[in-house]
């Protein structure tokens, strides 16, 4: 028996002296922990911030934001920023020229040129798969969204012609023609679907081959089968070295990087799914930076040793209205009648109904015991950090108001009768958990008559629902593309847009200004037309603003160099930026 | 005998067969907008959700969207995983290693602890020694494995800096990386691998991987089975043909560890062969919390996500080991308790 022991013993010991010693952290070796999949690396399918951020060290774009700017650019794989003063813009704002950086190479050995760049963005606008990003350079670049039409899926007659013609090269030069001024362009061309790609090498792999007449063959390929799914030969500071996809992926610097040599040589991004991993990783010093959501951000305050940026985001969110509901088998909206037991399916057509909500929620309550302070309450989807931004009025806090607007409401019928509904948030959720609680906790204190449910539905099942018109109130947010308002009051506000059309939002001033903003480039025009727009929101009682995520990197303490940029989530990293001192 | 084993297996090409429609069906419940979703991430991206209908033919009757799967099946493609960003076959055998591994070293402690436990607890019934095993088996099975693995993650990793999670540690991964001439991986098992290679560091650093997790689920796991073997001890322990043991003069040790221990073991047989079975499934919470990418923590994020693909062919290798289990447990049997005929 004790010789059995002693075995144990020794091989504990052994396991453990070896552990210490595997536990030297290297100084040029970063590791990133998160938890988010990525999909694909072909700059022209990936459409996830996990994705892109892999792009962006691995590819480059010819502009990218100028530090933390996310509407001024530096040059990249251009000379310099295209500008109305520096005639790299014509004054019709319909010719962008670039002039293309020499001496400059791809990882697997080839020379940029011209020529790849024209290249890089035909073949990533005629891949454009379903779900993928490169409807915003076709947007830009061809005045449509897509390569095909949207409801039968064929492709659409002459799109491929205008991709063809829409940009060429010249000598070194690179010019791209628009059919019409397009202001978020430059923003557009930082986003990785902006990348540029070694021509024969993507040929040689399978991408498109050149020929425009033989685009359709390498339109929209089914997930996983882009050819650059999982193979990188870019210009960026740093190459692939190895990828297990959901697992993790490494990248290498590039020694024949054409920029400064980076001083970080070896970058692990880890995918780990649990916090408490990812959290004693970080505590541990395997991991210099891991993804923290907002719940766990009391967690990294209270550790030592680290370094915390507070990073402002580009995305909305909201609780927004359906003005009609679609009542076919709908169990959100009870009877389905103003009752007393449901709700009609134009029930929040009624803009009293709808300033009733909006009053009824606390703002500041919200703001303070969910977030903790740290979030900014945005006033209107044209959020802080984007152009023409400003802070419009808000329905503040008052019970009294939101009770005079519900007496007021369908001629008093609401008071009277009272109702019963559903609000539903996407499962996991906390920020949009505790504001549908608040929401309906406070709505219910004005009339014993007033009965709203929560529940929770997993965010696929939620859009499903929310395409299907089947939710009342639906609390969803959005992410920037590109740093322009456009991105964000089409969305929200447009009759066309993502959630303008689920909230059956119709007000023709609304889209008009929506067309009007995108069509011009003269900023002084755009600033009325945004203030404008920004205005309606609180006029027409659009949704409730609820916040604008302020996020928490926490780095360990000796990792340097990181820039705040609002266009980044927490998955991304600009590892070329960064050093271990 | 050969007759009976043939038979079991041409009855395998049915269940799987029943699986597959089963579970294809019970997928199918979801309307073809969700399972499109399931290629969503943002809400940028929902507006494809016509397109991807389309695409997929997510919109046909059950019956076409079935045969179209069989005839990919059929022809080696498994489908594509978007958890896993491969084909679904590519990232099984990528996946299976990881949880093979791990049963490999668990499956063993599980089966000789519970048997060696149960019997000293039968043996000993309404000692201190069967109370304090009871109650260690019943903390251990009662306690959730995913609270439990990260109490001991918190502790050894978190307090003490020892067993990382991961599979292998960041150095010898990129080591085994860059010199793929250098590093052959004959098993895909790391702790088998190192041996072969000669790269013995390799072989104890997965070894350290593997201590917490295979730890947490033989301490959850093995309650089962010691619970089983002290109640087969218990019953064997109060027959007639023990106390004739007895009376004649067999030493205690013969009739306990002899005769009484074997008889117990067949139920114990049925129980580790089927835990045996699961644990191929993987530990999700095992797998999830001390980062080991398996089949486990591959199950529950494509089940999350509805990935579909994933789903079928991860039911369909259970049904597969399942079946094979139960065979092989048969013919255990027989050889066992020399009454069984197997026909």
């Amino acid at each position: 028996m004790k010789r059995r022991l002693s075995f144990i013993f020794i091989l504990f010991l052994l396991i453990f002296v070896f552990h210490a010693d595997a536990q030297i952290k290297s100084p040029d070796t970063y590791v990133l922990a998160y938890y988010r999949t990525v999909q694909t690396i072909d700059p022209g399918a990936s459409y996830d911030v996990a994705g892109s951020c892999k792009i962006w060290n691995l590819y480059e774009t010819l502009v990218f934001f100028d530090g933390p700017s996310t509407d001024k650019f530096v040059p990249l794989l251009a000379t310099k920023v295209p500008t109305l003063k520096n005639g790299g813009i014509s004054p019709d704002g319909k010719t962008y020229t670039f002039t293309i950086r020499k001496g400059v190479k791809f990882h697997e050995g080839g020379e940029l040129t011209a020529e790849d760049v024209v290249y890089s963005f035909k073949r990533n606008m005629i891949l454009d798969p379903d779900g993928g990003p490169m409807w915003m350079v076709l947007e830009a670049l061809t005045g449509h969204g897509s390569t095909r039409e949207k409801e039968t899926g064929k492709i659409i007659e002459g799109v491929f012609e205008k991709i063809d013609k829409a940009i060429e090269a010249k000598g070194d030069q690179v010019i791209l023609h628009l059919p019409k001024p397009y202001p978020p362009l430059m923003s557009i061309l930082c986003y990785a679907s902006s990348s540029i790609l070694d021509k024969e090498w993507a040929i040689s792999k399978g991408c498109w081959d050149g020929d425009i007449n033989n685009a359709a063959k390498y339109n929209n390929p089914k997930p996983g089968s882009e050819p650059l799914q999982k193979i990188a030969n870019g210009t960026g500071a740093y190459r692939l070295k190895l990828w297990e996809p959901a697992k993790e992926l490494a990248l290498e610097r590039f020694e024949g990087y054409w920029g400064p040599k980076p001083k970080i040589k070896t970058a692990i991004f880890k995918y780990v799914k649990e916090w408490s991993t990812r959290k004693l990783m970080l505590q541990n010093a395997d991991a210099d930076r891991v993804v923290v959501d907002t719940t766990y951000v009391p967690e990294v305050r209270a550790m030592k040793g680290l370094k915390l940026f507070e990073v402002p985001q580009l995305n909305f969110t909201a609780g927004m209205f359906c003005r009609r509901i679609n009542p076919t088998g709908n169990t959100n909206i009870g009877s389905g009648k103003l009752d007393g037991n449901g709700i009609p399916a134009d029930f929040f057509s009624d803009i009293n109904v709808r300033k009733a909500f909006y009053h009824a929620f606390d703002r500041e309550t919200y703001k303070k015991d969910v977030f903790h302070g740290q979030v900014v309450a945005p006033t209107s989807p044209l959020i802080q950090g984007l152009p023409y931004h400003k802070n419009v009025a808000v329905y503040e806090f008052d019970l009294k108001k939101a009770a005079e607007y519900m007496k007021k409401a369908w001629d008093g019928q609401v008071w009277e009768k009272g109702f019963k509904m559903v609000v539903t948030y996407n499962t996991g959720n906390v920020m949009r958990e505790a504001a549908a609680k608040m929401l309906a906790e406070n709505i219910m204190s004005l009339n014993p008559k007033f009965q709203i449910e929560i529940r929770n539905v997993e965010w696929k099942d939620y859009v499903v629902q929310v395409r299907q018109f089947q939710y009342p109130i639906f609390l969803s947010g959005w992410g920037a593309d590109y740093a322009d308002p456009h991105n964000f009051v089409r969305p929200f506000m447009h009759s066309e847009g993502y959630y303008g059309k689920y909230m059956a939002l119709k007000n023709e001033e609304i889209d008009k200004l929506c067309d009007e903003g995108i069509q011009t480039v003269d900023p002084k025009k755009r600033e009325k037309v945004y203030g404008r727009l920004q205005q309606i929101w609180y006029e027409d009682a659009i949704g409730i603003p609820l916040y604008q995520q302020v996020i928490v990197r926490a780095y360990r303490d000796y990792v340097k160099g990181y820039v705040p940029n609002p266009m980044f989530t927490d998955d991304n990293e600009i590892v070329k930026q960064l050093r271990k001192e | 005998m050969l007759a009976y084993i043939l038979r079991r297996i041409l009855l395998l090409a049915l269940v799987l067969f029943g699986v597959s429609v089963l579970i294809f069906g019970i997928l199918m419940t979801f309307s073809p907008e969700r399972r499109a979703a399931t290629f969503v991430t943002s809400p940028q991206q929902v507006e494809d959700i016509p397109k991807i209908i389309k695409q997929f033919g997510l919109d046909e009757p059950f019956y076409i969207q079935y045969f179209r799967w069989v005839r990919e099946v059929a022809k080696g493609n498994m489908g594509w995983s978007l958890v896993a960003s491969r084909p679904v076959t590519e990232a099984f055998w990528t996946y299976f290693p990881i949880t093979l591994e791990m049963n490999l070293f668990a499956a063993p402690i599980v089966i000789l602890f519970g048997i060696w436990l149960g019997t000293i607890s039968g043996i000993h019934k309404d000692t201190w020694i069967d109370h304090s095993s009871r109650i260690m088996a019943i903390v251990g099975w009662s306690l959730p494995t995913f609270l439990f693995a990260l109490v001991m993650l918190m502790i050894f990793y978190g307090y003490f800096d020892l067993f990382s999670p991961g599979i292998l540690s960041d150095r010898l991964n990129m080591f085994i990386h860059d010199n793929p001439g250098k590093f052959y991986r004959y098993t895909k098992l790391y702790t088998m691998d190192g041996i072969l290679n000669g790269r013995f560091d390799i072989t104890l650093d997965a070894l350290a991987h593997l201590v917490l997790p295979v730890m947490t689920y033989v301490i959850v796991v093995v309650a089962l089975n010691m619970r089983v073997m002290r109640s087969g001890m218990i019953e064997e322990l109060s027959k007639d043909y023990v106390i004739t043991a007895r009376a004649k003069g067999a030493d205690k040790r013969t009739v306990n560890l002899k005769h009484a221990r074997r008889n117990a073991l067949l139920p114990v047989i049925t129980v580790a062969g089927q835990l045996l079975a699961l644990s191929m499934e993987g530990s999700i919470a095992v797998e999830v919390v001390f980062n080991r990418h398996g089949v486990g923590w591959w199950l529950a994020e494509s089940a999350t996500q509805l990935d579909m693909p994933v789903l079928m062919c991860i039911c369909l290798f259970m049904g597969l080991v399942f079946v094979a289990t139960n065979l092989t447990l048969d013919i255990l049997y027989a050889y066992i308790d020399p009454r069984i005929r197997l026909t």
